[in-house]
Order: structure tokens, then C-alpha cells, then sequence
């Protein structure tokens, strides 16, 4: 009877693992399906190209399951009911979205992706953990454009067509199956402007202009803060900072797509963005440009001007958030979007502009703001594209997602503009530029009858693209080097950003650890990759 | 009896009982002040907090924190109640699974004594990280989406078990099993007859950890659960509002304009203390329930000597 | 002889009887056999990806792996190729050290004295103090002590410059760090470890005392001879336990408390939250095979420890 118990407990052992080698054993035989459909796909191509009704190409019934970042849903029954009974009758599937937050969607999804989860579509971009170029070169995505089996020509040509030039050049990356399409970009902000975020209220109290402000820099912003120091007293702190932006705003200089241990910089010519004035990717920490901006800013927090909480990680953004609000400041960062100084006046009960430091630019980083990947584990890749494509091009399906249902969660109002029940919106409210093209939607009242049309669309698709555009840096070779000079980061950048440490002293022993961790071979790849580009265009 | 306790007690000198109670003072205060001080920032205004930062004499007092989290609602009140079924289901499961297998480990004359001591253990060293557990459970187990997705991941702790083994040891004695097989009480009966009531401090021990950890936990509700409202407990509510802003400070400089918008919609400092106060009011008035437990535990303790 | 017969017979019948235990025993077992099977040792070949360049594209984790090659330890170097290396294993190792030794103090002498005092409500109120920030997280504590040292708005700082004192910026000083951090620890485990001894000293039998106190023991010696010893199992026990996580430690602790502050590296800065740090520039491989070194490193901790207590005091081995 003892055997009988080992052998049972033996038994239920061998089960287990013949059922995880079968999960294999079955993929094994589901790759060449795969392929085969794969020729039939290509064998209906010419009859897609001639406008089959859909209906006929999808006449199973699936259900996509799609990722998301950053939503706050707590109660997406009405929505979906919806939504499921469009796209039964569009595209013959089901949507199951996962609405993942701000606080769990890297863990989620890097789980599911590296676990092979069934997830169709996934939210990617360029700074969340399941960083577009990164995850392309690893095989997580399925080539859009892929010559032997274009998802884009059979199932999202509307898409295509409906968006900007430069958003599509910018969603070209080096991915595991070639060079080309690993996702939809959604059409967002995608212009990068950084401001000053000035309190005009208080400026013009202390008896300045803005137009004080747009005559200064700020390496002469000293007699304005001073100014605001000394009538507001010694708890007051004028400059409300984000470190990183910061530097970058004095600097000229942008995010170098794919450092994800933010230690390179690379130039701009403030005065014409588009200008190329030669620029390398370098050392962000090693150049004069960065001794100058470090040794004023901590001339500014000796001063006073600038909150101790702002230069630490934990504190910081509470910190900047409640001051912001409280309209505790003079002069802040701010990365501009359109209409910000209305929302940001209203809200914090004061008069509010942003100074521009360039006009806005577009950069490799912000075209790959916000996309859409389809997983190379998604049983149906087609039907995903086709949902893609749907989504990005039917106003109906994008507000019912983007905005909820009409009467329940938003009303529209005489103009025909959004109204939001906030009620309803409290738990059905997903992050608007994380979806797709938002300039499917109606506006909502506060931002008027034309803003798509006449203020959005014209002020990004005018603005123009950086000398390096398409440039991407692919770490996978010089991963040792990054994890460690992240490290090393996280103990110097903002704290000197911000002031709080001296740069005498601090400059030189963070410049000789980055050396000693490998930053020239960084470096040095991320040019080689840089050459290759301006080679290759 | 009580008298001879009594004797054993008084046997510590008057001035070395005021010392000992000078020492508990001060560390009990060190561990209680803390939370009075959380207590007090749930309820003060947040133009205090930002003029005069934390304080245990706040400018002015405000409600408005509480308020607001009493307006979330259904997603409040649900979780709130996730979090009680969650912690009750799940700390008699894992107590009945620990109690059994640490009883048989603590058998001397069990032969296979060693092997599943080790067995035990050595899931305490080795894992297969993050993602393959995250594979075999969803995928394999098919544990997501549901109150046995939170319930079972967390039912075995290793530590327990030794912990439970080590307790059995030491309290209850071998002669007591070996009468009780004399006398014709089977495996089971003994087990829950005779050795559990002995061993009721350990029992309570183990329960009272088990659910403090189902209580506190959101981790695992937040890889399996993902967005189910329905099954969610209310520690996950919590983490995951601080986590969005940790989220969004960390990533603002990469985000761009949108990380500002966002950052306006995450939740305030006095918001989080409230759920914070709204979490551990309920396991801090479980505790003296366990605490009497342990207590009756003491009397048995000393009935057997 | 009939004798001879008999005594087989009745080694047959105890047999029987010894093999119906084990299996009702085997059957206790079971559940939790079964569920550590499943839930622990079934991923445990997933470490596998430790030491490959771990690529996606196929429809599942084991084709994943199947399709992956192997790099042999190249997942292992960015631990060893910083110039931190050793920060981090200092920092990881010296805390734990502390902690172990500090914890274990403190809490049999919390313990006994708790068992010494005369007032039962007294002894249950200390009790249910003590315990308290067991239940909160880190991010908790990490608000409590930003309200004290908080360079503009804490409690401390506005002490000193009230009292006219040199200001200490608390998050750019790494001095008083190591004795915070370790203040956090003990505010937060102490009672925890406490209610486990505490828990075994009331399983004393009662009867070794009053014997100790017949034969003329002092309180010091009835401890010293009678609760000891028998907290000595416990107390090893949990020794060999925390020496096989000494490779690893507690996240918020080092990396929410502390604010994340990045002027502290240099005493907070433990192995997770390097690989933390490091995560969003790491492939997949990296991450198991940081997780991998700190298993291995608790694994032959703990087969030392347990290997030195079985010479010293066999009963207590953990196996």
C-alpha cells in the first residue's frame, strides 16, 4: 500500500511534467500551422487587395486580449458590452482588455511576455519596461511589415494611410525579424517642447513681465528668484524643478533613444532643431556644458531657490506636484502640451504661461511614445491588426473605449462637445494618449470645437524632426555596462541636477566611476550604431 | 498550581521587574508612535502638510482624506471585504496544511522523516524566479482571476512548517502520542484530539502569521489578479496607488508632458495614510483575539506541568 | 523455539502496524508535498534561462528556452564587473550580519523578560505594542521617518535649528545611515522574532523550574540553565534560516526608506537594489541570474551553518 502512494505521488509528479512538456510537444506542432496559415493568408491576399467583405476572413470566432498602460478601470461592463457587439459584427471577435496601471504594468507585462502569456496586443513604447526597440530585437513583437506576411497591407491599410509620415518612420526599428514595423504608433503629442513654467501672477507681483522672463535664461534667472525669495520669505522655494528635464532644457540637449541609464546626451541647435550641427552621441556628465549647468544650478540651491526634498527620488515628485499646485513657485520645468496653460491656470488658481527654450521637436523618443505591439505569441496575429486598424481609424469603437458610453459616462453638450459624468468616470477612465489616435475623438468642451483640427494636427505634424531622427541606440551588446552605470547614476545625476551636492567635488568622482563602469564603451557603440545610420540615409 | 506559578513569577526582585518594565516601556513607544503619528496626518489638512510638513500638532484638522476615500466607494468596500475572505479562508487552509505536515515531521518514528524535512527546506533556498512560477501557476495551474489564485500561492510556507515542527518537539511529549496509539487512537484522532489542544500557542502562533501575510500581501494579487475588481484585497488598492506615483516620478523625465498630466490624478499623501489606517485597524483588533489564544495556550502549558 | 516464533510474529504484527503509520503519516504529508511540488519545484528548471541568451518569438516559456542559446555565464557579470561589487556585497552581507546577531538579543531577552513580568495585562500590552509595526509596509515606515528627518519640514531638523544646532541633511549624509537602518530593522522585526520565542518559552514545562527553584537556582541561573536550552533548537533554527537569506535583503528597506536618495548608495546599496537599478537595462537572463547567485550563495551558507551544528549538537540540524 506504500508503493501505491509513492507511486500515485510519483504519477501525479510525471503528469505535471508531461503536461508542461506537452504545452511544448503541442506549440511544436502548432509553428508549421502557424506557417501554413501563414500561405493561405498569402494565398487570399490578392482577393483581400480586391475588398473581400472581412466577414469572410475572420469566420471563426476569437477573442483578443489586449494590455494596457496606465488606466484607471475598475468597471468596464457597460463599455465592453458594447464594444463586443461592434466588433462581432466588424471583425467576428471579443475584446478582453487588461487594464494595467501606472504602478503594475511593468511587472505584469514583461510576465506575460517572457512567460509567453496568451495577450494579443500590448501596449510598448520607449520608456516602459517593455521598451519597443528592445523587446523587437528579442522577438516579443511580430513584424508588421514583414515581406512574406504584411499585416499591414492585409489588415491595416487604413491605419497606414491615416498617419503622419514621421510617425511611421519612427516605428522603423532593428527588430528580431529585420528592419521595419514592429508596431502601431498611436497619433498622440508626439512633439517634445520644453518650458519654462512660469507663475505670471506672482512675476507681475513682484513687479516683473513675462516678458522679463523670455529675455533671461537660466544662467541669469537669479535676480528674478531672488526677487521671489526675499518677498516670500525663507520656507518659499522659486525654482520647482525636475532634475532630469532640467538639464536638459539648459543643455539643448534629448533623450538618446534606448539609454535606458540615462547617461548619454546629444545636442541640438536650440535656435533651428532640425540643424545638424555635427553632434555625437556623448558622456551627458562630461562635458562643459554640463560642468556650467551644475555649478549654477548649485549656486541656486545655496541660494535657496530650489526645495532639498526635489533631489531625492523618493520625495521628489510629491514634493513637485504639491508646490505645483499650491502655486508655491516662480519658475518650474515643464514639458509642454498643447493647451497645458489653460488647465494648469485653472487648476492651481493663477495666471500660468510656458517659455518655450526651441520650438517643439520630434525625436525617435516621442514618435514611440505610445504603441501598439502585437505579441508573437498571439494565436491571431490578423485578427489583431484588424482590430488595430478598426480602433485607429472608427470613431466610434475609439471614443466607446477612449471615453466610455454616451449618456452613462460622458454627455456632449449644445456644441456637440464632451461633457464627463465624473461619477461614471471614476471607474472607467484609461489613460487617453495610451489607446491609439486620439484625434478620432470629439473634443471635449474645455478644448473647443476645432482643436484636433485646427490646433493639434497642425502644431505637430509642423514640427519638425531632429538631424538624427531615425536613429535608435540597440544596447544589447553593452547591457553589462548599462546595468552597472544606471548604478552609478542613481547615486550622482540628481542630486547634482538638483544642487544638493557640490559639483567640485562630486563632478570629478562621478565622471571617474562612470569611467571605470564603461561609459566609453557605451559610448563608442551608440556612435558606431550613430555612423551606421547617417551611413545607411 | 497557581499559587506554585505564582511563586515561580515573584521570583524576579521588585527593581529588576521596574527595570524590565522601564526597557518595554521605551521600546513599545518607540513602536507605537509611529502609528499614532500616521493616525494624526490622516486627518490633518493638507495645508497644514504642506505648510508645516508632518506633525503631531497639525495647524488644522480635516476630514477631507477620509472623505474622499469613503467616495471610492464599491471598489472600497469590496476590497475591504476581499481582504477579510481572502485572510479567513486562507489561514485555516494553510494552518490545517502546516499543522499536518509538520506534525509528521515531528515524529521521530516517521521513516520518511528526513526526506520531506528536506524537501521543505530546500524550496526555502532554490526557486525557479519570477517567471517560470508565474507560467506553472497561471498557465498550468490555471490560477488567475479568481479568490483561489490569491488563496493558494501563499498557502505553504516553509519556515512555518519548521517553525510548527520545532513547537511540536518541544511541547508536545512523545509518551502522550505513544499512550494514546496504546489506547487505540488512530493517526488522525490523535492528531486533532489529543496533540492540537496541546499545542495551541504554536497553532495561534501560525495562524496569527499566516494572516497578517494574506492580510499584508499584494504581490501575488497583482501578477494573478491583474484588473479584477471582484477578487481584489485591499493592501493591493493601497500599493498600487503608491506605486503609480513611484512609477510616474520615475519615468516623468522619459514621459514627457503626459507624466505631469498623470501625476495630477494620482492619489495625495493623506489619502494613502487613510487607507493605511483603514488596513491595519482590522489586523490590530484580530491580534488580541490571537493574543488570548496564546495566552490559554500559557494555561494548558502549565496545567500538563 | 517456540519462543523465536513468537517474538516473529510479533515483529510482523508491529511491522504491519509501523507501515499503516507511515502511510497515514505519508498521507498528512500530502497536501503540502503536493503543493510544493507544483508550486516550487515544477519552475525550478526555468533557471535554466540564467545562462542563456533568453529570446521570445515562440508561443510558450518552455519553447522560449528550447529556442534560446547558451552563453555560459554571461548573464553573471554585470554583478562582478563594477567597480561596486564590493559596496554591495559589503552592504548585503555586514547588514545581515547585524541584523542576525542584533535580532536574536533582542528578542530572547524581550522574550524572557516579557515571560518575568508579574502584571499579565502588562505583559500582553508590551506584547501587542511590540508587534504592531510587523504590520506595516516599508513605504509606511518610510513616511514615519521622513516626518522626523525631513530636511524642511522634519521634526529633528526643526529640533536643531530651534535650538540653534547645526542642521543635518539627513538624506545627503551617509553617517548615520547604517545605525537607521539598522534602528528600522529591529523597530520592525523585533517583535515578530519575540512572539516566536516567546510562544516556545511558554511551552516550558512549568515542573523544570519549580525543580530548578527546590534545588536553590537563582532566576539568573533558572534562565541560564532552563529557558536557554530550551530556545536552543528555535534559536538555531532560525540562525540557519536567516544565514541562508544573508545573499539577500529586504527591498523597502534599503531602497523606500532610505528616499531612494542616491547620495546614500554608498551604505544602502545592497545586491536587490543594484539589480533593481540596473533592471530597465538588463535582459531577462540577467535578472534569474542575479537571483540564481543569491540561492546558490544561501544554499552553501546554510549547508555550512547546518554542517557546523550537526558536529556541535546534533539535535538541533535542521536535517
Amino acid at each position: 500500500m506504500k508503493q501505491k502512494k509513492l507511486l500515485a505521488l510519483l504519477l501525479s509528479a510525471a503528469m505535471v511534467t508531461t503536461m508542461f512538456a506537452g504545452c511544448g510537444a503541442k506549440e511544436e506542432t502548432a509553428a508549421p500551422a502557424a506557417d501554413t496559415t501563414t500561405e493561405t493568408a498569402e494565398a487570399t491576399d490578392d482577393a483581400a487587395e480586391t475588398a473581400a467583405p472581412e466577414e469572410n476572413k475572420f469566420a471563426d470566432h476569437v477573442t483578443l486580449k489586449w494590455y494596457l498602460h496606465g488606466s484607471n478601470v475598475s468597471d468596464d461592463a457597460a463599455v465592453l458590452e458594447k464594444v463586443n457587439e461592434y466588433l462581432n459584427e466588424k471583425i467576428n471577435a471579443d475584446l478582453q482588455p487588461i487594464w494595467g496601471t501606472w504602478g503594475d504594468f511593468d511587472e505584469g507585462a514583461t510576465l506575460a511576455i517572457n512567460g509567453g502569456d496568451d495577450v494579443d496586443i500590448y501596449f510598448t513604447c520607449s520608456w516602459s519596461a517593455d521598451e519597443y526597440n528592445k523587446y523587437a530585437k528579442q522577438g516579443a513583437w511580430v513584424r508588421l511589415d514583414d515581406p512574406s506576411n504584411n499585416l499591414i497591407d492585409q489588415y491595416g491599410s487604413d491605419v497606414w494611410a491615416a498617419l503622419p509620415q514621421v510617425l511611421k518612420d519612427g516605428a522603423v526599428t532593428d527588430g528580431a525579424a529585420g528592419t521595419g514595423v514592429y508596431a502601431v504608433p498611436g497619433f498622440k503629442d508626439f512633439g517634445t517642447q520644453n518650458t519654462w513654467d512660469v507663475n505670471v501672477t506672482l512675476l507681475e507681483e513682484l513687479g516683473y513681465t513675462l516678458a522679463d522672463v523670455e529675455s533671461r535664461d537660466f544662467y541669469s534667472f537669479g535676480d528674478l528668484l531672488a526677487a521671489a525669495k526675499e518677498a516670500k520669505g525663507d520656507d518659499f522655494y522659486p525654482l520647482v524643478i525636475e532634475g532630469a528635464v532640467l538639464e536638459r532644457m539648459v543643455t539643448n540637449s534629448i533623450i538618446v533613444n534606448g539609454d535606458t541609464a540615462g547617461v548619454l546626451s546629444y545636442y541640438l541647435d536650440p535656435k533651428d532643431v532640425s540643424n545638424d550641427i555635427g553632434s555625437k552621441v556623448v558622456n551627458k556628465f562630461g562635458t562643459d556644458e554640463y560642468a556650467k549647468f551644475a555649478n549654477q544650478v548649485r549656486e541656486y540651491y545655496l541660494a535657496g531657490y530650489i526645495d532639498p526634498a526635489l533631489a531625492n527620488g523618493g520625495t521628489a515628485n510629491d514634493t513637485l506636484v504639491a508646490q505645483q499646485n499650491a502655486a508655491n513657485y516662480l519658475i518650474g520645468t515643464q514639458s509642454y502640451a498643447l493647451g497645458y496653460e489653460y488647465t494648469t491656470s485653472a487648476a492651481r488658481g493663477i495666471h500660468v504661461e510656458y517659455v518655450p527654450c526651441t520650438d517643439p521637436y520630434v525625436d525617435k523618443t516621442a514618435t514611440q511614445g505610445a504603441m501598439m505591439a502585437i505579441s508573437t505569441a498571439s494565436k491571431n496575429p490578423e485578427r489583431a491588426m484588424a482590430f488595430l486598424n478598426l480602433l485607429n481609424t472608427d470613431p466610434y469603437l475609439m471614443m466607446l473605449l477612449e471615453y466610455g458610453v454616451e449618456g452613462t459616462h460622458y454627455t456632449l453638450d449644445d456644441n456637440g462637445l464632451v461633457v464627463f459624468n465624473d461619477d461614471a468616470r471614476a471607474t472607467y477612465s484609461p489613460w487617453r494618449n495610451g489607446m491609439g489616435n486620439i484625434t478620432l475623438l470629439t473634443p471635449t468642451a474645455d478644448e473647443g470645437v476645432d482643436f484636433f483640427t485646427d490646433t493639434f494636427v497642425p502644431y505637430y505634424t509642423n514640427a519638425k524632426a531632429i538631424p538624427a531622427f531615425g536613429y535608435s541606440f540597440v544596447p544589447t551588446s553593452v547591457e553589462n555596462e548599462l546595468a552597472s552605470l544606471a548604478n552609478v547614476q542613481a547615486q550622482y545625476a540628481l542630486s547634482i541636477d538638483c544642487g544638493s551636492v557640490d559639483p567640485a567635488t562630486a563632478l570629478p568622482e562621478f565622471l571617474e566611476k562612470l569611467d571605470a563602469n564603461g561609459i566609453q564603451t557605451v559610448v563608442d557603440e551608440a556612435n558606431a550604431q550613430l555612423d551606421a545610420y547617417f551611413a545607411a540615409n | 498550581m497557581a499559587k506554585e506559578k505564582k511563586r515561580r513569577i515573584n521570583a524576579v526582585s521588585v527593581p529588576t521587574e521596574i527595570l524590565i518594565h522601564i526597557a518595554m516601556i521605551l521600546f513599545c513607544a518607540l513602536c507605537i508612535v509611529p502609528f499614532i503619528l500616521v493616525i494624526i496626518i490622516s486627518f490633518t489638512s493638507g495645508e497644514s502638510i504642506t505648510e508645516k510638513g508632518y506633525s503631531f500638532f497639525p495647524n488644522s484638522w480635516s476630514l477631507e482624506s477620509y472623505k474622499y476615500a469613503f467616495e471610492m466607494g464599491y471598489v472600497l468596500w469590496r476590497s475591504y471585504f476581499n481582504s477579510f475572505f481572502i485572510t479567513v479562508v486562507g489561514t485555516v487552509a494553510s494552518v490545517l496544511v502546516c499543522a499536518l505536515y509538520s506534525y509528521s515531521l515531528s515524529r521521530k518514528d516517521f521513516k520518511y522523516r528526513n526526506f520531506f524535512t528536506f524537501f521543505s527546506f530546500f524550496t526555502m533556498l532554490f526557486g525557479g524566479g519570477l517567471v517560470p512560477t508565474f507560467v506553472v501557476t497561471k498557465q498550468l495551474l490555471g490560477l488567475h482571476d479568481s479568490y483561489a489564485a490569491v488563496i493558494i500561492p501563499l498557502m505553504v510556507n516553509p519556515f512555518n512548517f519548521i517553525v510548527m515542527r520545532t513547537f511540536f518537539q518541544t511541547s508536545v511529549p512523545d509518551e502522550l502520542i505513544e499512550a494514546a496509539a496504546i489506547d487505540g487512537s488512530g493517526e488522525y484522532n490523535t492528531l486533532f484530539k489529543i496533540v492540537f489542544p496541546v499545542a495551541k500557542p504554536g497553532i495561534a502562533t501560525i495562524a496569527l502569521l499566516n494572516a497578517i501575510a494574506y492580510w499584508n500581501e499584494w504581490f501575488i494579487p497583482m501578477l494573478y489578479l491583474r484588473n479584477d475588481v471582484k477578487h481584489m484585497p485591499l493592501q493591493h488598492l493601497l500599493v498600487s496607488m503608491q506605486r503609480d506615483v513611484e512609477f510616474l516620478a520615475k519615468n516623468a523625465a522619459m514621459m514627457g508632458a503626459e507624466a505631469s498630466k498623470a501625476m495630477q490624478g494620482t492619489s495625495t499623501q493623506a489619502l494613502r495614510m487613510v487607507l493605511v489606517v483603514l488596513a491595519v485597524v482590522p489586523i490590530a483588533c484580530a491580534y488580541p483575539f490571537f493574543q488570548r489564544y496564546i495566552v490559554a495556550g500559557l494555561t494548558i502549558g502549565s496545567v500538563k506541568g | 523455539m517456540a519462543n523465536a516464533a513468537v517474538k516473529k510474529q510479533k515483529r510482523s504484527s508491529i511491522k504491519k502496524a509501523g507501515r499503516k503509520k507511515n502511510l497515514l503519516l505519508l498521507s498528512m504529508v500530502a497536501p503540502g508535498a503536493i503543493w510544493l511540488l507544483l508550486l516550487r519545484y515544477l519552475p525550478i528548471p526555468g533557471l535554466i534561462i540564467a545562462f542563456q541568451n533568453y529570446k521570445l518569438g515562440q508561443k510558450s516559456l518552455v519553447q522560449n528556452i528550447l529556442h534560446s542559446p547558451f552563453v555560459g555565464l554571461d548573464n553573471f557579470k554585470f554583478m562582478f564587473t563594477t567597480s561596486d561589487t564590493w559596496v554591495f556585497v559589503r552592504n548585503t552581507i555586514g547588514y545581515n550580519v547585524i541584523f542576525i546577531l542584533l535580532g536574536l538579543v533582542l528578542s530572547v531577552t524581550f522574550a524572557i523578560m516579557l515571560n518575568e513580568i508579574t502584571s499579565k495585562f502588562a505583559a500582553k500590552s508590551y506584547q501587542t505594542m511590540m508587534f504592531f509595526p510587523y504590520f506595516m509596509s516599508w513605504v509606511v515606515a518610510s513616511y514615519f521617518l521622513n516626518a522626523f528627518l525631513d530636511p524642511t519640514r522634519g521634526l529633528i531638523p526643526e529640533l536643531q535649528k530651534s535650538m540653534g544646532w547645526a542642521v543635518t541633511d539627513f538624506y545627503n549624509d551617509c553617517k548615520p545611515w547604517p545605525f537607521l537602518l539598522i534602528l528600522c530593522n529591529v523597530w520592525k522585526q523585533t517583535g515578530y522574532s519575540t512572539i516566536l520565542y516567546l510562544a516556545a518559552i511558554t511551552g516550558i514545562d512549568a515542573s523544570q523550574y519549580e525543580a530548578a527553584e527546590i534545588d536553590g537556582a537563582t532566576k539568573w541561573q533558572q534562565i541560564k540553565y532552563v529557558t536557554i536550552p530550551h530556545l536552543k533548537t528555535m534559536i538555531i533554527i532560525l540562525f540557519i534560516m536567516n544565514v541562508g537569506k544573508i545573499f539577500n535583503s529586504d527591498f523597502g528597506l534599503f531602497f523606500t526608506v532610505p528616499n531612494q536618495s542616491g547620495a546614500l548608495i554608498p551604505v544602502t546599496q545592497t545586491i536587490d537594489t543594484y539589480v533593481y537599478r540596473g533592471m530597465m537595462s538588463m535582459s531577462y537572463g540577467m535578472t534569474t541570474a542575479a537571483g540564481f547567485v543569491q540561492n546558490l550563495v544561501g544554499f552553501i551558507c546554510i549547508m555550512i551553518a547546518n554542517t557546523i551544528v550537526r558536529k556541535v549538537e546534533p539535535d538541533s540540524a535542521l536535517f
